[in-house]
């Protein structure tokens, strides 16, 4: 009943935005609303998870006459819809300040109905039980998403919206037909009829539908090589619909591949090393980039990429293990499956804090421009704390949650490389050192974002300027911080939960290997005794007077805003040593004020990073359709002659075929 | 009695710590024919930097006040954790080998801030630097650790050292000289020494870690000083854990083991330091744009290191 009370309300939210006011008084009354049915959603699913924890398997079903049955809500469909509707809520209170100053730069009234229909859509999708529903839903989600990302008619949006339509087109188009080939050409098949079908297919028929699938849905979740659309489009949505669409939208098409997987009765050794490649190259290139970017929802945008290839590989790993009869791996099993379980849920936690932090900062500073911003620490220090645990939680560092989701999957790659046969152990030692230096550059950039903007000085006038945040826009923040936080103790029962069936986890301290333990406890209870210590340490015969506030050294000469690095140049070394990966250029263009003198010159500095993707594989594809289009074109003009020709040709081709 | 021996572990470390880099500037000075000043000169460094005022820059918020707590706070659980004076005594799950990374990287990114925190070029460009380094060199650092658990069955550097001492030396030398190579070159990347970064300069352009401690001063300052030498002590311990894990103290414990425990601790920490010594005056810096070569090199090793591990757990040859 719950679920479908919280189901319905975004629906009649579109009708109610439809009819309000286009101001900030009706943004409010439709948030509320939104609220109301995300604390629904989220009440529902904990009745849900009571339920099936005391042991009455819940299996909710809804059928209609025309489509037999098309909703239904199991395990994976809760988790999901647990992310959902928290998003939901966190986004809706955020949005009543944030959509008020922004009153003029959006059409609330359509804005507000294009929102209600993405989270209608993505709710509708992860509960669907029928292929054409999914599907059906699914691109209810996308084309609302697209009119969120050209909320602000620029023009950078409509061309990152069209980017992100092209793309989306292309995806639903690999999961429709590889859905399709699963199903035996059934588009009104259930999933589990889907199932039973897929039994009889050959390797051939399953692993074309297996890369279609992947295809489809990583171009959606943000995976090479069908990324490119991710750090154009998720900027331009305001910020709370970016933090939708970056922390639960791409759940979302995690969520249909983790679907798709169990529709296959196998997944071949071939296709889940491929899922492992596709997960480390989008974790490589989304971090490099992550690195040396200076806008900060692009920043995060590319983090994205990042962190759902990090979680796709382990996907992949997953699958490929199933091949090899690893009785002594079995903990890296499991622990492969808790990094996936909890980096969902931290990646949804932390990503949409930040978006909503980026928000936050565009809404006081007026930029999101790394480079112009500064100093807003001093001027925000309860935002700058909830931004801080963010900062930490994305980085993986301790004691946060997100720390012990990429321990366990480090943890299980170690444990792999010292218990599983050579090919296997040569194998995770090579993700593991991929993995490695994907989370090095994931703490560089994160601590850049945090170093540049709230450290330091205002590098412009307009964050110098900076006013107080509203209060109920730091709000979804602090909880967002307060949740990364509380991840960390709940990854504990939550990886024990995930593998109390046959093995005992890797959390617990008994375990299976030695030393392969981690709680959130003890490492707390260190903490807080090496706190003491250095209090200790500090309050004995120490200089206890105030400090005296004075200038930073300045080499007596006085010391500007501009002369602190920005973020520009902090990321430079990264910029030079991976310029292979982002393509960075600096070109110095010198041009002699006087022809006779070759020293006085005029420089002007021109530099740049570039997508190898965008370069190497999107436009010369581009460049190739237009010739190829060009070439068709010079068909059309000949003469009528030709084209009976030609319809005579397919007609006998088409007879051939026939016989 | 195990938390007794634990905190006596890093009560070792913290003393040893400040004559630990007096004995590496002893040294350097020797062989530059200089006299060099007393080994226990960082002492009264650090004690006359805790009774001298603070100053403050006004551009600075309160991150750059917890700062100093943070990274003797990091450094402070690595002396405890890391096993240097004895094995068999730190829970596994807290000296876990990535734990242990994390912890040292928490430090790092903390001293970051506090090098951001400053308004001024020089504390960003060792921020900016510093964070390069200690993300590019995580790779071989989490390698290298890997290297040891596979050969010692053990994930907590605990364990390891616990197998490094009940095995005969022969069973796991290859890959210990491997992974030893690989842990020399971590380790003087982590604690900022050459060919990373020249400790010894302060108005250097090419300096680091002492660009982000330019604003500290008085007791902050001794705080931050501190910790780094006590990094330098423990990841000093730590190869000289991995490499002789002679007379280390385990249970039963009896007075006598204790005490030649501390002796040998006192005597191996004595020896690295010469050695740091011994490297920093036979190599120069390497140019910071020349960075990824050594990182790229430290990564090989350890990754070789992982392989001669894998193959001498597995017995393939």
């Amino acid at each position: 009943m719950l679920f479908a009370i919280s189901f319905v309300v975004p629906l009649v939210g579109a009708l109610v935005a439809l009819m309000l006011p286009s101001d900030a008084r009706g943004n409010a009354v439709f948030q509320c609303l939104m609220i109301a049915g995300s604390l629904s959603g989220i009440f529902a699913v904990g009745l849900w998870c009571v339920a099936s924890l005391s042991g009455v398997p819940v299996q909710l079903f809804i059928a209609s006459s025309l489509f037999g049955e098309t909703f239904q809500v199991g395990f994976l469909s809760t988790f999901f819809l647990g992310i959902i509707y928290v998003g939901a809520l966190l986004a809706s209170v955020y949005a009543i300040p944030y959509l008020a100053h922004y009153e003029r730069l959006y059409t609330i009234r359509w804005l507000n109905v294009a929102s209600a229909l993405f989270i209608f859509g993505m709710q509708a999708t992860v509960v669907s039980a029928t292929l054409f529903v999914f599907l059906l839903f699914w691109e209810v989600m996308s084309i609302a998403a697209y009119f969120l990302v050209i909320a602000d008619r620029k023009s950078e949006s409509l061309s990152a919206g069209f980017l992100y339509f092209v793309m989306t087109h292309i995806g639903i188009l690999c999961i429709g037909t590889g859905f399709f080939i699963l199903s035996g050409g059934d588009p009104l098949a259930s999933f589990s009829v889907v199932a039973t079908r897929a039994l009889a297919l050959d390797p051939l028929a399953a692993g074309i539908a297996f890369v279609l699938i992947l295809v489809g849905f990583g171009s959606k979740a943000g995976l090479v090589p069908l990324h490119q659309w991710l750090p154009y489009a998720h900027p331009q949505a305001p910020s709370h619909s970016s933090a939708l669409l970056s922390g639960v939208m791409l759940k979302v098409a995690l969520f249909g591949f983790l679907q798709a997987l169990f529709l296959f009765p196998y997944i071949p050794l071939w296709a889940a090393v491929l899922v492992v490649v596709v997960g480390l190259l989008s974790a490589v290139f989304g971090v490099v980039h992550a690195a040396v970017e200076s806008d900060i929802k692009r920043l995060l945008a590319w983090s994205s990429i990042e962190n759902m290839g990090l979680i796709f590989s382990a996907i992949g790993a997953i699958s490929a293990l199933q091949h090899f009869n690893l009785f002594d791996a079995t903990p890296a099993l499991v622990g492969l499956v808790v990094f996936v379980v909890l980096h969902t849920l931290n990646h949804f936690i932390f990503k949409t804090g930040l978006f909503l932090s980026a928000g936050a900062i565009q809404f006081g500073a007026h930029t999101r421009d790394l480079d112009y911003l500064g100093g807003l620490a001093q001027k925000w220090p309860t935002f700058s704390v909830f931004a801080l645990a963010l900062i930490f939680a994305a980085s993986a560092l301790p004691p946060l949650g997100t720390f012990f989701a990429e321990w366990s999957f480090l943890q299980s790659l170690a444990l792999l490389v010292a218990a599983a046969p050579p090919v296997v152990a040569l194998s995770a030692l090579i993700v593991l050192s991929v993995v490695a230096l994907v989370a090095g550059l994931a703490v560089f950039t994160f601590v850049k974002v945090f170093a540049v903007a709230f450290l330091g000085r205002a590098r412009t006038k307009e964050t110098e300027d900076a006013q107080p945040l509203p209060r109920l826009l730091v709000l979804p923040i602090g909880v967002c911080a307060a949740l990364s936080v509380l991840m960390a103790f709940v990854a504990a029962p939550l990886a024990s939960l995930i593998a109390n069936t046959e093995t005992r986890g890797l959390f617990s301290s008994l375990n299976v290997l030695p030393d392969a333990s981690l709680n959130a406890t003890s490492m707390w209870f260190v903490i807080v005794c090496v706190a003491c210590i250095v209090l200790f340490l500090r309050s004995i015969g120490t200089d206890t007077r105030p400090a005296r506030i004075t200038d930073t050294w300045d080499c007596g000469q006085p010391l500007t805003p501009r002369m602190q690095y920005t973020a520009t140049g902090f990321a430079a070394p990264i910029r030079f040593f991976f310029r292979a990966l982002v393509m960075a250029e600096k070109n110095m263009i010198r041009v002699p004020v006087v022809e006779s003198n070759s020293w006085i010159t005029k420089n002007t500095l021109t530099w740049g990073t570039a997508s190898l993707w965008e370069v190497w594989a999107y436009q010369p594809l581009g460049r190739g359709v237009l010739v190829a289009s060009r070439m068709i074109a010079r068909v059309e003009r000949w003469s009528i002659h030709f084209y009976i020709l030609c319809v005579f040709i397919a007609l006998i081709v088409g007879i051939l075929i026939a016989l | 009695m195990i938390f007794f021996i634990l905190l006596l572990q890093a009560v070792c470390i913290l003393l040893a710590a400040p004559a630990v880099v007096g004995l590496v500037r002893q040294g350097k000075a020797r062989f530059q024919n200089r006299r060099g000043a007393s080994v226990f000169l960082p002492y009264w460094q650090l004690l006359s930097l805790c009774r001298k005022e603070m100053t403050i820059t006004r551009h600075s918020s309160w991150v750059f006040r917890i700062v100093p707590y943070v990274v003797l706070g990091s450094a402070v659980v690595l002396a405890l954790v890391v096993p240097t004076l004895a094995y068999g005594v730190v829970p596994a799950s807290i000296s876990n080998i990535f734990f242990v990374a994390a912890v040292a990287a928490v430090g790092t990114v903390f001293l970051v801030f506090g090098g951001m925190d400053t308004a001024s070029t020089f504390g960003n460009m060792g921020s900016g630097r510093e964070m390069t380094l200690s993300a590019l060199i995580e790779p071989a650092l989490f390698l290298t650790f890997v290297s040891l658990a596979i050969g010692a069955h053990h994930f907590s550097l605990d364990g390891i050292a616990l197998w490094m001492a009940l095995t005969p030396w022969y069973v796991g030398a290859p890959f210990v000289l491997v992974s030893v190579a690989a842990l020399v070159l971590v380790s003087l990347a982590e604690n900022a020494r050459y060919p990373v970064d020249n400790p010894a300069t302060h108005l250097e352009l090419t300096m680091v870690h002492e660009a982000m401690l330019l604003e500290y001063s008085g007791p902050y300052l001794a705080m931050l000083e501190y910790a780094a030498a006590i990094k330098l002590s423990v990841f000093l311990g730590l190869i000289a854990t991995v490499l002789v894990p002679i007379g280390m103290v385990h249970a039963p414990f009896t007075l006598l083991n204790i005490l030649t425990g501390v002796a040998l601790v006192a005597l191996k920490l004595a020896i690295g330091a010469l050695v740091i010594a011994t490297i920093e005056s036979l190599i120069v810096k390497m140019r910071f744009y020349r960075m990824q070569e050594y990182m790229a090199a430290a990564f090989m090793v350890a990754f070789i290191a992982c392989i001669v591990a894998i193959v001498s757990v597995n017995n393939i040859l």
